[in-house]
């Protein structure tokens, strides 16, 4: 039987005898680091320029993008980036904005069901204009799978989401949501001599649909 | 501007044209240069290979002597034997010997640090026709931040030609014992610096360090090269 | 095979070195490039370093508050002395829930605790998802590199392996050797009873657990087996959520010379709903496996700063002509040679130490300044200090000789006076082999002093 109660306190006992250890020696050695684990505040992006920078940053990452106003064009523009791809059985998942936009989206899917769809249409909460990130955040949306598992990943944002770098991103996300996953750009290996290929376990295709909100 | 010289024992023995330079380059730019004959080691290779009570031993010695010099500075023609002594203090867990160790380490130069930053000096009058290269002795480049001062002091000396090798700050493959604990990784390393200066089309490669020139020039010869290697001093103190 | 018998062989190698040449170059180019877009970087660098310091100076502190967030948002905690102990607390998991395939994301601290064998003593099949981990387990070998694991392989390598144990028609086109394995991999992650990751980062203050990758295969391995478990050294612990940003800021970069990594994954416990995604279950099994020992001295402390991104691989000389297999250990290069005597004692690895010039080009490139030569010194000290590893009689003669002749100058000057008489040139066919040997200068510098250069030119 595993007496992890009893690992637990060796550990924690191996760890406070080993320090207690280096007290002595670290009096001797050189003076510690005594810099300040505050970040300094970067050059922050004004809102003007986080679409352009963001938009950038996609293409640089290797994501496809198309900016849009208001949801009608989102949904035109949503059936024309599938459809181009030839994107047929097509899983949603459970945002609002998803079933408005593609009412005829797949939901509630088998994992066997899943595993053939063409492509998975999701949002994202935010995006991080200094990287081209997406940030999903399971909290609020139940897009892990359907932003993983089919071969191309379309992803609606809306440019009031994007925020400057990513320290303002982790600063923002829910910790409640049990899983928040960052996405720049589709999947990639080089562990083939160094070759790159896009596309290996995750989606080849990452397509951001910006929304720019209609005004009011 | 008086000066004690710590020859080093490779130095000393094998390249003593390298000490014999700085002499006369350190006379030319008006220091007065002393050499204090009890020194011998500086206890790099026993520290390097892990026999510290032996580097120790040495460290105390050299410490001895050289504190009591009569000298503004300790110059010395060797990067790593210099970056020895500054890491003296460690050998110590006496709080008085770590000091003295600290006390000596500060006034001890490698020579073209003496020269560029202590002395403001970059032309030491120096001729020397031919085309050159510069290789970043480790020591020297990474403990002691030795990377500028060699390059303005061999762009002063008339006749010289200096190129930029790709991979200057590659490592020689010398290591101290270890060129002869791994001699194939030594020289699997040592060939690609090699490569290097052959394709550079050089008359000679220069370096800071003896060990390296060793390292280096043994290759160059086996070879049949016939790129010379020549210490920093030897073209400073040129005036051919 | 020993140490030599693996350098000989890695030399000998023609396509390795080309390999490993071209690979460390690649890294290298692409990490300069990428420390450009930091405006601060040697800043960031010395702020993840005190972030490490100020975790490990109270790391018993900081693994209880990890533990107990973890546990709040619904993590199973397993602490494990040695490798046995993990092997056993994962291996129980598994016979509990009758699990007959695992799918593994990369995790090196796997690897260290040899998990995949004790798995397969259990009837349970481990399977490696990362690419290059797959392609090292079809190949039966080890990993030659922390990043690439698969580094010294060639496509024309792979592709017969490929052939051979997928049954593909060989093909040179890394896409379709890519697609391969992606399509061989895909039933495996949707029947997989287990997904074992490693941990980059796991955040005292909230109990979240970072995973970096490119492939998606971690995501697959932790978002669809019911059962997570999650394997981290006691060392990946920092302190605050928001702490994370300069890791990621400094890891891809360093590591492959990214911006970012296609994917990173912020675990915190097990979903709060049932109908939500993700498993039902998540251990995270802490490993000190020889750690917590090495907090007890400011210079092996900060062994434990790693973040395992390779760095020091790509800037090693010493790596770049011989690749990872040669130093015949789970950690391979710089960090090799210094984690390796730490977690399994200095007799059996007596000789890592000593496989390295002390260039300090490794010190450079380490994003949280670990002084890699400095632990390299302190090891070798210890080798001779504890008599380690294989007799150096000739080798202890030969510096007590030397420290004796060097504490007496007139003893010094007398046998090299001698040795230059007699023309004694020492027997050293380790270097005469391959370079000529530079003889003693027929006069010696103090002799030249004496004779003249004490006088020339002084008045």
């Amino acid at each position: 039987m595993i007496r992890t109660d009893d690992a637990r306190g060796q550990i924690l006992r191996s760890i406070r005898e080993s320090l207690a250890a280096s007290v002595p020696l670290d009096a001797m050695a050189h003076a510690p680091r005594r810099h300040s684990t505050h970040v300094p505040p970067g050059p922050s992006l004004q809102a003007p320029d986080l679409v352009p920078r963001f938009t950038e940053q996609l293409s640089a990452v290797g994501a496809q993008w198309t900016l849009v106003r208001g949801e009608v064009e989102a949904a035109r523009a949503l059936r024309r980036i599938l459809s181009d791809a030839g994107a047929k059985r097509v899983a949603g998942s459970d945002a609002p904005l998803v079933a408005r936009l593609l009412p005829e989206r797949l939901t509630d899917l088998s994992r066997d069901e899943l595993f053939i769809c063409d492509a998975g249409v999701t949002t994202a909460q935010w995006g991080i204009a200094e990287t081209g990130t997406l940030v999903l955040e399971s909290a609020r949306e139940r897009s892990r799978l359907a932003s993983l598992v089919p071969p191309m990943h379309v992803a609606l944002l809306s440019t009031s989401r994007i925020c400057a770098s990513l320290a303002d991103a982790l600063a923002r996300v829910d910790v409640a949501s049990h899983a928040v996953t960052l996405i720049t750009g589709p999947s990639r290996t080089s562990d083939i001599e160094l070759t790159l290929v896009v596309g290996v376990h995750g989606p080849q295709v990452v397509h951001i649909l910006l929304l720019e909100e209609e005004a009011q | 501007m008086r000066v004690s010289l710590f020859v080093t024992c490779l130095a000393d023995q094998i390249w003593p044209s390298a000490a014999i330079g700085a002499v006369r380059v350190l006379r030319r730019v008006g220091c007065s240069v002393e050499f204090d004959d009890r020194q011998t080691c500086c206890g790099q290779p026993a520290f390097n290979t892990g026999y510290r009570a032996e580097a120790r031993a040495l460290a105390r010695r050299f410490i001895e002597i050289f504190e009591a010099a009569d000298a503004d500075a300790i110059v010395s023609p060797s990067g790593s034997c210099t970056a020895m002594v500054h890491h003296y203090h460690d050998l110590f867990e006496d709080v008085a010997w770590r000091a003295r160790a600290k006390a000596v380490a500060e006034r001890t130069y490698e020579l073209s640090t003496f020269l560029v930053n202590r002395l403001g000096v970059a032309d030491v009058g120096a001729s020397f026709a031919g085309r050159l290269t510069w290789h970043d002795a480790c020591h020297g480049l990474r403990d002691l931040g030795l990377k500028s001062e060699p390059r303005r002091l061999l762009r002063h000396v008339r006749g010289a030609e200096l190129v930029e090798l790709p991979n200057a700050e590659s490592c020689c493959g010398f290591g101290g014992t270890f060129s002869v604990k791994h001699p194939e990784i030594s020289v699997a390393m040592l060939d690609e610096k090699v490569e290097a200066i052959e394709a550079a089309g050089v008359d000679a490669v220069v370096s800071g360090d003896a060990s390296c020139l060793m390292q280096i020039g043994g290759r160059l010869s086996r070879r049949g090269s016939s790129v010379r290697a020549l210490h920093l001093a030897d073209v400073l103190a040129s005036t051919a | 095979m020993t140490f030599e018998g693996g350098v000989r062989a890695a030399l000998a190698d023609v396509q390795l070195r080309g390999a490993l040449r071209q690979a460390t170059t690649l890294f290298g180019d692409r990490r300069g490039t990428a420390l450009a877009s930091v405006p601060d970087w040697e800043g960031a660098r010395e702020r993840a370093r005190a972030i490490k310091d100020e975790t490990l100076l109270h790391l018993d502190r900081y693994l209880e508050q990890f533990t107990s967030s973890a546990e709040r948002a619904g993590a199973r905690m397993h602490w494990a002395r040695d490798a046995g102990e993990a092997c056993e607390i994962i291996g129980r998991i598994g016979e509990v829930l009758g699990a007959r395939t695992v799918v593994k994301s990369k995790s090196m601290a796997t690897e260290e605790i040899h998990l995949n064998a004790a798995l397969a003593r259990r009837g349970i099949e481990p399977i490696e998802t990362d690419l290059g981990e797959y392609i090292i387990q079809l190949a039966g070998e080890t990993p030659s590199h922390i990043v690439v694991p698969a580094i010294h392989k060639t496509k024309a390598q792979i592709a017969a392996l490929f052939a051979e144990k997928l049954g593909i028609a060989p093909t040179d086109d890394a896409a379709a050797l890519t697609a391969a394995a992606r399509q061989a991999l895909r039933r495996r992650f949707a029947e997989a009873d287990i997904g074992i990751s490693g941990v980059n980062f796991a955040v005292a203050e909230t109990g979240t657990i970072l995973i970096l990758e490119n492939e998606g295969n971690a995501r697959l391995t932790t978002s669809l087996p019911r059962t997570h478990i999650a394997l981290m050294g006691i060392e990946k612990v920092i302190p605050r959520f928001a702490d994370l940003e300069v890791f990621l800021q400094l890891l891809p970069r360093s590591g492959t010379g990214q911006v970012l990594t296609a994917y990173q994954s912020l675990l915190t416990g097990v979903k709060r709903r049932p109908e939500d995604e993700g498993p039902d279950e998540l251990h995270i099994v802490l490993l000190d496996n020889g750690r917590s020992r090495m907090l007890a001295s400011p210079v092996t402390r900060q062994s434990l700063a790693c973040i395992r991104c390779g760095a020091c691989l790509n800037a090693c000389p010493v790596y770049r002509q011989i690749g990872g297999h040669a130093y015949d250990s789970v950690y391979p290069g710089p960090i090799g040679a210094i984690l390796t005597p730490q977690l399994i004692g200095i007799e059996r690895a007596a000789h890592l130490p000593y496989a390295s010039s002390l260039c300090g080009a490794c010190r450079d490139v380490c994003p949280v300044k670990i002084d890699i030569p400095a632990l390299l010194l302190h090891l070798r000290a210890q080798v001779i200090e504890q008599r380690a590893g294989k007799s150096r009689l000739l080798e202890r003669v030969a510096f007590r000789c030397y420290a004796a002749v060097m504490a007496r100058p007139r003893l010094y000057e007398w046998t090299m006076r001698v040795a230059r008489i007699l023309r004694i040139v020492p027997p050293l066919p380790a270097w005469t082999k391959w370079r000529d040997l530079r003889p003693l200068a027929p006069r010696s510098f103090r002799e030249e002093w004496r004779v003249g250069l004490r006088d020339e030119g002084v008045s």
